[in-house]
């Protein structure tokens, strides 16, 4: 157990850290919140050819998997769903007709995963029908309930996204008031804020974003980003990529300057694409009600028992006997080199970035024009030509305020676009994080023949047979997604949680099928009869047991001036706790506590008396 | 227990030559303290258990073991091997000095052995090394020369020199170049005969004990105190970790990882103490509970329950619960899940915090050539293993990628993590490259380009053996952040009463730009600079942040005198959350009441004309004729009411809403009018507002009389209004 410690205080640490950042910025920024707007005509009940699901029931897989994901990635962000063109209403004051509010616009939970599951599948179509019907649209009302709910809320919200699910291009026929005031809503919503977006779904005849939605949706981001274009979606997965990338806002982690030189600032955002997703921590309930309860931690003085302000604490470490007592602010001032940003120290050419030089994920950069004018250009230029002749930036980079400097790479990454427009890779640096000599550890590697051909390319037929292509979101985390089963199972009294797949379990039964007798061709050219990897492990360890035990036992009388000699020289720290003990014991010491330290002082007064 | 301890003996040279130095140079003698400073320092801090002796020589009197008959005179034991303690470096700031005589370095060298013998004897000690620091300016006895050598190759000690100057001349092409010092000191002024034979002695010493690498233990002082990297051929071994790699379930090759590259983080951390009495014990820190109620009422731990959140709910789940059905697997294991392309498996998606070296198991040959099989194959094919890694069955398992290494004189697998699909965060960002706003120019591009010309780190060695020479090597610098702890801890702890020192000169200079970039660049970097104008934004964040504050700390005091409580939490509530977002400027048409009274307050333009945009979105509003409309309507007509009355400005109102009152019939709103009727509103009367014109009665009736005076009932001022004129009244 100690020994797990050890090896995982780092990640700890980090997390703290990683924890910092992202309240930080919401209390800065607000929530974020996503409204999906759902046509429920009868056009989007029509199955697909082949069995295909109805756009419906894409749609509602789609707001589902994005409902749980928040569950596990964002649960503070807000979430709606409303149905426009039911025959039923439903909505806060019941002003609008044929606009359903399925969710008003909160936290997702469990509850609504279940309901949404419910509206999946033929089921699902059935009960739509059963609940809300097919009815008259108007989308001008839709938009303005939608307007509603935003207003309605009395949190700050940073970012508002509204989607639009259909596949009519002319919702109202050719009713142009309708359609009128629909694009007047569209505009007011998009007044506030509100980033309208339109997932448009397949259609016979095609579906035409010019006829009526090219003024109801939110201007593209970037002039390049050619939305109008879009071909409408017709799978599922495409769907849910599409929507993937419109619904996660990013934040920057950090906005500050590139130095290039004196007086040359490039403004650049930077951006976490990839940090450990953890467990959700625990939280403190009250037994009685199960409500949260808080905690509050405060500092007093054991004597007097009153509450102690900052000022009248400080900082202290213990070294070499010595007791040294800081400021509180020294403490911050010592980490403090310089404020935050990057500086340019120079170019090397990508071979010079080594793969074993890694030491945290890496970090996305890319130019923020809203602060220093000229930086995209800038940005774009240096990208372009570091690509071009394949080199890296080295910077020294400090991250926020009061943290020690770190050297970083800047790696360049081209744009580059999917299919269907989608973008696989955006534009900008890698900022990949380089260890100090501090961090490399000294290792002794062991010296071995090596294979000869013969056995290397035996192996390379056993690597052939067992090649895939590695995706990076392939595998899910069964650590965390049996959490979230646990607890989705608890929250809504299933009898068990639902099992996961373990994607990171060898398919042992399969890769033993692939390499078929290839297995024991390649033992029997390395391993000699006789030879098991396996049992001498295990036996090894057997004996390394016993030894280590034998081996203990003696270790535990230590001559009376040894001792002596030990805590003269202060070195009675390099004996162990039971060899402590004992002479304790011997000495005739009591002590109260086991812990390492207790014992030493215990055994120091006890010696120097 | 990983690594054994130390036995390390400082030798150092205080004698008269060491403090003799160029004008404006540090000498010798300073430059030898720090690197001992240093070191101690280091060992110190890093809280090892090594011990450590300090012997000084060319010190005026002599207290040694062997001092007999007027031999190993000058020698002085200043410290007996011990743990190093704050007590020493106290005593190396402030007992070590210039003394004023000389001694033979080899006799010191002699004094140490015999320490180290004597002091090690019984002891367990890996690893049994002496330092010697001397300018090497005294002549030397050789004549026990290899005896000396002799005895040190028996003990097994190790050595390494410390000089002024470094030991070879190419030595600052062959590495790191020190990039700092165009006239390097101490090499410029040649050396003394008696340095220079001591020099061929100090060679011959380090090529006998190690043939291959003996002069990399030689080391100059100013190298030493920058670098500091020797210090970590004595740090502790990372442990191992072994394992089974298995490809399926009949190819098990039993293998050792070791943590390779990781963060590493300062061991101890900031205990907080009373300011008075500096004592841990004084101060306490205690967590309570409590309800989120309005009296915060405490309850006990024990009568709290773990809890989590899904997504809006919570659900209560017990510690017992969750490790029941926690994930749950078998424990250690390295298995691989198939093999990939390397290019794959992008850089920028390495996760975790460290970096893995998987070797063969100890001392198991046929582990050995089957793991040497696997990484040459993954080498020759461009491939990586992709695995399922455990450190053990109580941590979480990882996804990761295990990479072929060849190196010289070993081959592993360089194993790091990989991301789970629920840590990706799939950004879209606009393209650069074909936003023509931000397309470079050819000039431009060209001015780039050569920047990075003369920014480049790595240069081709001038031979033909396509060496390189890299200017700034990240993983040979120290952690700065280390080194100024540590320097604030020593100087607190050597002077508690002085504030904290600068930082050291020599850490600065090593973070910067090596010295021959900064010039060769400064062109280009000019040229840059012409070419892309760079333009700071204003902040517009910083003015909405200063408008808050200053809003509220005009406005509140004022608002508090003014209104009633109720009248007041409602003010508070868009205060904060509405000023803050700031954008408003006009009244616009989602929530054009909010708006106006928000600009009202924020009184950034004419009460007037923001009265006319209120009633400009009001038609608006009733152009459109329908419910929802009109009760939009409506609630403007209460915020322009509500807001005039507050303001005391009662005519502009009172003229829309008659003027309002004599168009109905016209635009056909008598539904509207019945709705303003239901809601009770009407003029403002004198009793309300003073400068009011109407009368309490008149507004009264203003609202009730409307259907029997229909016809009868003459505009006061004017026409019917249409819309326009309504406008324009204001």
């Amino acid at each position: 157990m100690a020994e797990w410690n050890t090896f995982y205080r780092n990640e700890e640490d980090e997390e703290d850290q990683e924890e910092g950042e992202q309240s930080g910025d919401y209390k800065a920024t607000g929530r974020d919140s996503l409204v999906f707007l759902v046509d429920a005509s009868k056009e989007m009940f029509i199955k697909g050819e082949d069995g295909q699901p109805s756009n419906f029931d894409m749609t509602m897989q789609v707001v589902r998997s994005v409902y749980a994901s928040k569950i596990i990635s964002s649960h503070r962000d807000l979430m709606a769903l409303v149905f426009y063109g039911t025959e039923q209403s439903k909505n806060p004051r019941n002003s609008f007709k044929h606009v359903y509010v399925y969710h008003d616009l909160d936290e997702p939970g469990a509850k609504r995963v279940q309901d949404v599951d419910a509206l999946r599948g033929d089921k699902g179509a059935q009960l739509a029908a059963e609940t809300m019907g097919s009815g008259e649209t108007s989308l001008g009302d839709a938009l303005w309930c939608c307007a509603n709910l935003y207003s309605d809320i009395k949190l700050r919200l940073s970012h508002k996204r509204l989607m639009i699910f259909t596949c009519r291009d002319e919702p109202h026929g050719s009713d142009g008031a309708k359609d009128r005031q629909a694009r007047t809503k569209a505009g007011d919503l998009k007044e506030t804020g509100v980033v309208v977006n339109l997932m448009h779904l397949m259609k016979p005849g095609g579906f035409d974003v010019a006829t009526f939605f090219r003024d109801v949706i939110s201007p593209p981001e970037d002039e390049s980003e050619l939305g109008l274009q879009l071909e409408p979606c017709d799978k599922l997965e495409d769907l849910k990529k599409r929507v993937r990338a419109k619904e996660q806002k990013k934040r920057a982690m950090a906005r500050m300057n590139l130095c290039l030189g004196e007086g040359l600032n490039v403004a650049v955002g930077i951006y976490a694409t990839a940090v450990t997703a953890r467990k959700p921590a625990p939280i403190r309930l009250y037994r009685e009600t199960n409500e949260p309860v808080r905690s509050k931690t405060r500092t007093f003085h054991t004597q007097t028992g009153s509450l102690l302000l900052p000022s009248e604490i400080k900082k202290s470490q213990v070294y070499g006997k010595k007791q040294i007592v800081m400021e509180r602010d020294e403490v911050d001032a010592i980490k403090k080199f310089e404020d935050p940003g990057m500086s340019l120290i120079g170019f090397k050419p990508m071979a010079k970035l080594k793969r074993h030089h890694h030491i945290r994920p890496a970090v996305f950069l890319y130019p923020e024009e809203d602060e220093v004018k000229g930086s995209a250009c800038l940005f774009s230029a240096l990208l372009t030509k570091c690509s071009e002749r394949n080199v890296f930036a080295l910077c020294r980079c400090v991250a926020r305020r009061n943290f020690p400097p770190r050297f970083v790479a800047l790696v360049p990454q081209k744009e580059e676009v999917g299919e269907g427009k989608v973008q696989i890779s955006p534009p900008g640096f890698h900022v990949i994080y380089l260890p100090y000599a501090d961090d490399m550890r000294t290792l002794d590697p062991p010296q071995f023949p090596t294979a000869s051909q013969r056995q290397v390319d035996k192996m390379k037929e056993i690597v052939s047979k067992l090649r895939f292509k590695y995706r990076s979101d392939a595998f899910e985390n069964p650590v965390i997604q049996q959490q979230y089963r646990n607890l989705e199972a608890l929250a809504l009294d299933m009898m068990a949680p639902e099992d996961i797949d373990d994607l990171i379990m060898p398919k042992v039964d399969q890769i033993d099928n692939r390499l078929g007798p290839l297995v024991q061709e390649f033992r029997d050219l390395v391993y000699p009869d006789g030879y098991n990897p396996e049992n001498k492990a295990a036996a090894k360890r057997k004996t390394a047991d016993t030894g280590g035990g034998a081996e203990k036992k003696p270790k535990v009388e230590v001559a009376e001036d040894e001792l002596r000699a030990h805590a003269q020289n202060g070195t009675l720290g390099k004996l162990t706790v039971p060899v402590l003990k004992d002479a304790c014991k011997r000495f005739g010491v009591r002590t109260t506590g086991t812990k390492k330290q207790e014992l030493i002082d215990a055994l120091i007064a006890q010696l120097g008396k | 227990m990983a690594g054994g301890k130390a036995a390390l003996v400082l030798c150092m040279d205080v004698g008269f030559s060491m403090s003799n130095s160029a004008p404006g140079e540090e000498s010798p003698f300073e430059l030898a303290k720090k690197v001992i400073q240093k070191f101690v320092q280091r060992q110190v801090f890093a809280e090892t258990k090594d011990e450590l002796a300090l012997v000084l020589f060319g010190t005026d009197s002599t207290k040694n073991s062997l001092d007999r008959d007027g031999q190993y005179q000058n020698i002085t034991v200043h410290r007996h091997l011990m743990v190093p303690d704050f007590q020493l470096l106290e005593e190396i700031e402030n007992e070590i000095h210039p003394e004023s005589q000389q001694a033979d370095w080899l006799d010191a060298l002699v004094v140490c052995m015999d320490l180290l013998k004597t002091g090690t004897q019984g002891k367990k000690c890996d690893r049994v090394n002496i330092s010697l620091l001397t300018d090497l300016n005294t002549p030397a006895n050789s004549e026990q020369l290899d005896v000396i050598i002799e005895n040190l190759k028996k003990a097994n000690i190790t050595l390494q020199f410390f000089l002024p100057f470094p030991a070879e001349d190419d030595e600052e092409d062959g590495g790191d170049a020190d990039r700092r010092s165009p006239g390097r000191p101490g090499t410029g002024k040649g050396l003394s005969r008696e340095q220079q034979s001591g020099l061929d002695m100090v060679k011959h010493v380090m090529l006998t004990l190690n043939e291959e690498d003996g002069l990399d233990e030689i080391y100059s002082f100013r190298k030493a105190v920058e670098q500091l990297c020797m210090f970590k051929c004595i740090e502790k071994r990372p442990t191992a970790w072994p394992c089974l790699l298995t490809i399926g379930s009949c190819l098990p090759i039993r293998i050792v990882g070791y943590k390779a590259v990781t963060e590493e983080r300062l061991k101890k951390s900031w205990t907080t103490v009373d300011a008075q009495t500096n004592q841990k014990d004084d101060v306490k820190r205690e967590t309570v509970y409590c309800l989120d109620d309005d009296n915060e009422t405490e309850v006990q731990k024990d009568d709290t329950i773990q809890g989590f959140r899904y997504g809006s709910d919570i659900v209560p789940f017990s510690k017992v619960d969750q490790e029941q059905m926690k994930y749950k697997h078998d424990g250690k294991c390295f298995a691989v899940l198939g093999f990939t392309k390397q290019n794959l498996v992008r850089r920028h998606h390495f996760m975790g915090t460290q970096v893995m070296k998987v070797f063969p198991a100890k001392e198991d040959e046929h582990a050995g050539i089957a793991l040497s099989a696997l990484v040459r194959a993954l080498d020759g094919l461009n491939m990586a293993a992709i695995v399922r890694y455990a450190y053990n069955s109580i941590s979480s398992p990882q996804v990761g990628a295990a990479f072929p290494c060849i190196k010289k004189d070993y081959e592993c697998l360089i194993y790091v993590q990989l991301p789970f699909m629920e840590d990706l965060r799939q950004f879209t960002f606009p393209s650069l490259e074909n936003n023509k706003k931000f397309t470079p120019s050819d000039k431009q591009l060209s001015a780039v380009d050569s920047l990075i010309d003369s920014m480049m780190l790595v240069e081709e060695e001038g031979d033909d053996n396509g060496d390189q020479k890299d200017m700034f090597k990240v993983h040979h610098l120290p952690n700065p952040a280390f080194q100024r702890h540590f320097q604030c801890l020593h100087h607190r702890g050597v002077s508690p009463g002085a504030p904290l020192p600068p930082m050291e000169p020599w850490l600065k200079a090593a973070l910067e730009r090596p010295h021959v970039i900064t010039e060769r660049c400064r062109g280009p970097l000019e040229e840059v600079k012409r070419t892309f104008p760079l333009t700071e934004v204003e902040k517009k964040k910083k003015l909405k942040t200063s408008a808050q504050i200053f809003g509220k700390d005009s406005e509140e005091p004022d608002a508090k005198k003014a209104k009633g409580d109720e009248e007041e939490e409602e003010e508070d509530d868009y205060n904060f959350a509405d000023i803050a977002e700031g954008s408003v400027t006009s009244v616009g048409s989602v929530n054009p009441a909010k708006d106006f009274r928000l600009l009202i307050k924020k009184k950034s333009l004419p009460f007037g004309e923001v009265c006319q945009q209120l009633t400009g979105r009001i038609e608006q509003l009733l152009g459109n004729k329908n419910t929802p409309y009109y009760m939009k309507s409506i609630t403007c007509i209460q915020a322009f009411r509500e807001q005039s009355v507050k303001l005391g400005e009662a005519n502009l109102y009172n003229g829309y809403l008659q003027s309002l009152k004599r168009s109905i019939p016209n635009r056909g709103l008598e539904v509207f009018w019945e709705l303003l009727v239901q809601d009770a509103i009407t003029l403002i009367s004198k009793d309300e507002v003073e400068g009011s014109t109407v009368s309490k009665t008149d507004a009264d009736q203003f609202l009730v009389s409307e259907e029997k005076k229909e016809e009868a009932a003459a505009p006061p001022v004017e026409d019917t209004g249409d819309v326009d004129d309504l406008l324009d009244m204001m």
